[in-house]
């Protein structure tokens, strides 16, 4: 991540001639980027638990609410269930910090016939603040110091939109088994990590297949951004015979 | 996997796109630099994704050295978002023109001249570029002469990147940025000659690999996307965790689950809750009592007597006056493993360590008759009018009739463990067992045989045991610690009607008489008492009740008052189904079962 923040810092000094916020704007990016990972990994464990429970791989009465993001979650009370999220969750977060993933996949698939049923999909977009500015650069006549101030604006994105966002997304997650295949209860799930070629695998993560559904339709559900990530959301699922 | 989202580059972005990766040459100052990187960057600039705009550029400028150039490249993304205006006009080719041009560039050689005020910035940032500059060398360095693959795939990614950056309107300029320089250099390899292979092999090409790899994490969608299209692996790894998810407790039908109310049916308000007191009514000490889970050491008689056996002596304390006896005091190599009080109150049985069972007059005091059999401890008893079921270590249950001299009528073989659990359901038809071999078996007291049904749903020992009063078909059972389950059968049936997962052991279970209710009493962690409503499930209160696991626990005669003893040594009485005076019973407890008038007297306790 080093040479990556330095990077937003150096467009900032040069976005940003002369203004004293500069060192400033550089510190809050770096402290963010923490945050925003934790917060991206979180959103990850809050998603399994909730497409377990809405696709029914556990059991419901294996679900306990709790509240988060303004809503109900359920979370699995299952001791095997949580250890496993965990598990899996601890590598992720480790992944995260040092911003190494890009996707995060949730697959759902038959115990009978082992085919894939469901694909939910999570991609990760590191958020370049260079990038924005070439944007606004690329686009209007604006002047550095014009087009600065939707930079700032972004930044400053409120926690509590950021909770909205993520909400929205569960929101439509659960709305989502309204046009989802029933599925008939006899499921497991795996969890993907599309990771960089360097990064760290610890034993128990291997290398892997897409699990792609075959002959899949596909649903673009919402995103949502933090400071430093936006995060898209897709499920594919199989299709009706 | 390509969306259509991903999937649609439209012409019309190309323009925008070029400008922004042509612009950052266009500022581009060359900068005396040493040359040991320059090797590196000198490289990068033929092969660089140079746009037609810098071929432009070049040519207005004076040519200068190859450097100058490749510092250019390296500041490019730099300098275009900082001067952006500077590009704009300049060139509106999309990226497949791109690739035409790069490779004439290429060979011609030529660069842009020094003279610019940033020269100094350039300077410093080329030295935090220079290896990112590296990267787009090291990727076709790595898969060898194979370039060709590696063209496809990142000439199709600067199309679907730059329909991206649009749709976006957020580029992720470094790693689109990327792959455009991979794909210009792969051509541009492709066609140049070997002074460029052998910098290839001179190529520093230790870098640390996280430099490399993290401009392209932006763009991986799309990477990913049209590499597995082509059948392509790029630099990134799909990664499974491999652990076998753990298995589902049971199948699920998904069409109830929607139709389930998140918050289970808890809605009755509080007003219409019943209250129970969750403090104990009274306390007594039970010193010595042993903490064995197995064994079964407390009951409560019909004439309203506490039985309980303390370590090798059996006590009984007589609720209505209060007043303490001891029973009977074993000798000193056995203990008492069980009690239990026959149905008129008058006798109790006692289960030894040594696998002897006596019977005791309780007025008078007196042993009445021993019984042999088992070899094992006797962990648990139940009577159904003469007859005495004994349920042993060894699995086996014996049944007894007392009033005969060859006492023993029948031999139940069904367990393989320890027998802690057993019930004879109130009208003597059936009865159930349950032991550490974590099976419930049912019995139809016309044939002892074999069990009716043997379940093995628990996953641990089964020691408590109820049945329904107002259901007579309906029993209830819990495991243990690993289980923490308490299974609801139909024992006409044998099917399995319910279940609650009530997140600890579960050590004892008695039907309420007057309510739809069930209390349950629990182990670790909570050592409390639950109070279930049944058929619904829910849990009306949970009191902590002892500071250790609850051991035994049994109803008062009149069905109001449980009584517990727990490895703390102490006996409490809790009044957890108190009849209120003005309710009659009809409203409370809708078929619950009348018993007679003695036990609708309300008792007390002194």
């Amino acid at each position: 991540m080093a040479v990556a923040t330095k990077e937003k810092n150096d467009t900032h000094k040069i976005a940003l001639k002369g203004e004293s916020a500069v060192l400033i704007k550089g510190r809050t990016l770096k402290t963010s980027t923490t945050g925003s990972s934790k917060l991206v990994a979180e959103f990850f464990e809050y998603s399994i638990n909730t497409i377990l429970f809405q696709r029914g791989v556990y059991p419901a009465e294996d679900f306990t609410p709790v509240k988060k993001y303004g809503l109900n979650m359920l979370v699995s009370s299952d001791d095997q269930v949580k250890s496993y999220i965990k598990r899996i969750m601890s590598q992720l977060n480790k992944w995260m910090q040092k911003s190494k993933i890009s996707r995060f996949v949730v697959v759902i698939t038959s115990k009978e016939t082992g085919e894939h049923v469901e694909r939910w999909q999570f991609d990760v977009n590191l958020l370049g603040r260079n990038s924005k500015s070439k944007t606004r650069s690329g686009g209007a006549e604006n002047e550095n110091a014009d087009s600065n101030t939707p930079a700032e604006a972004d930044s400053e994105k409120t926690e509590s939109q950021i909770q909205e966002e993520i909400q929205a997304i569960f929101r439509q997650i659960t709305a989502s088994v309204t046009f989802l295949p029933v599925l008939d209860g006899n499921c497991t799930f795996n969890v993907l990590v599309y990771a960089d070629a360097d990064s760290e695998v610890p034993l128990e993560w291997g290398d892997s297949d897409a699990k792609e559904i075959k002959n899949g339709e596909k649903v673009q559900l919402r995103s949502f951004s933090t400071a430093n990530h936006k995060v898209d959301t897709l499920v594919s699922y199989r299709l009706l015979d | 996997m390509a969306t259509a989202v991903l999937s649609t580059p439209l012409k019309s972005h190309h323009g925008i796109f070029n400008t922004k990766t042509a612009g950052g040459r266009m500022p581009l100052t060359p900068s005396p630099r040493p040359r040991t990187t320059s090797l590196a960057t000198n490289f990068s600039t033929n092969s660089s994704p140079v746009t037609p705009a810098v071929e432009r550029s070049i040519h207005k400028r004076d040519g200068s050295t190859a450097y100058s150039r490749s510092i250019t490249r390296s500041v490019s993304k730099f300098a275009y978002a900082q001067s952006p205006k500077s590009n704009i006009a300049k060139s509106k080719r999309p990226p497949k023109h791109l690739d035409l041009g790069v490779s004439d560039f290429t060979l011609v050689g030529t660069g842009p001249s020094t003279t610019t005020p940033s020269r100094e910035r350039a300077r410093k940032d080329s030295a935090i570029r220079s290896r990112a500059g590296k990267t787009t060398i090291r990727l076709p360095h790595q898969t060898g002469d194979r370039f060709i693959p590696n063209r496809t795939a990142s000439e199709g990614l600067a199309t679907a990147g730059s329909a991206k950056f649009d749709e976006n309107s957020r580029p992720k300029s470094s790693g689109t940025e990327t792959s455009v320089l991979d794909g210009a250099f792969g051509i541009s390899a492709r066609g140049a000659d070997g002074d460029i292979a052998s910098a290839l092999e001179n190529m520093g090409l230790e870098d640390e690999e996280s430099t490399i790899v993290r401009p392209k994490s932006s763009a991986s969608t799309y990477e990913s996307t049209l590499a597995s299209a082509c059948g392509i692996s790029t630099n990134q790894r799909i990664l499974a965790f491999k652990p076998a998810p753990p298995e589902s407790s049971k199948p699920i039908d998904l069409r109830t689950q929607y139709n389930r109310p998140l918050k289970q049916a808890s809605a009755q308000s509080a007003q219409f809750r019943r209250r129970i007191a969750s403090a104990p009514e009274r306390v007594l000490d039970a010193p010595g009592l042993v903490d064995d889970y197995y064994l079964n050491l407390l009951d409560w008689s019909s004439q309203n007597q506490v039985a309980i056996g303390l370590e090798r002596n059996v006590y009984v304390w007589t609720a209505e006056s209060g007043t303490v006896s001891q029973l009977l005091e074993t000798p000193a190599d056995t203990y008492v493993s069980s009690v239990k009080w026959s149905g008129d109150g008058a006798y109790v049985g006692v289960g030894l360590g040594s696998g002897e069972v006596q019977i005791w007059d309780v007025e008078e005091g007196t042993k009445l008759r021993s019984m042999f059999g088992h070899e094992t401890r006797v962990g648990v008893m139940g009577w159904n009018k003469h007859t005495l079921s004994t349920g042993a270590r060894s699995g086996l249950v014996f049944n007894h009739d007392v009033r005969i001299a060859n006492h023993k009528v029948a031999e139940l073989v069904s367990h393989t463990s320890e027998v802690c659990g057993l019930e004879w359901r109130s009208d003597g038809a059936q009865l159930a067992t349950g032991g550490n071999d974590n099976l419930v078996s049912i019995w139809d007291a016309r044939s002892l045989a074999a069990p009716k049904f043997a379940k093995k749903n628990h996953r641990a020992a089964v020691k408590a045991l109820s049945w329904c009063p107002w259901q007579l078909n309906l029993l209830a059972t819990g495991g243990g610690s690993y289980d923490r389950h308490i299974h609801f059968w139909n024992t006409t049936t044998g099917a399995r009607v319910n279940s609650i997962d009530t997140g600890s052991q579960v050590t004892s279970l008695k039907f309420s008489n007057h309510y739809r209710e069930l209390v349950s009493s629990s182990g670790f962690p909570d050592n409390s008492l639950s109070i279930w409503s049944y058929p619904t499930l829910v849990r009306n209160v949970e009191i902590p009740a002892h500071e250790t696991r609850v051991l035994h626990s049994c109803l008062s005669p009149d069905g109001q008052m449980l009584a517990t003893a727990a490895a703390d040594e102490s006996l409490k009485f809790w009044k957890v189904f108190e009849r209120k005076a003005g309710v009659g019973a009809s409203a409370s407890r809708e078929g619950g079962i009348g018993k007679g008038g003695q036990l609708a007297k309300q008792m007390t306790i002194r």
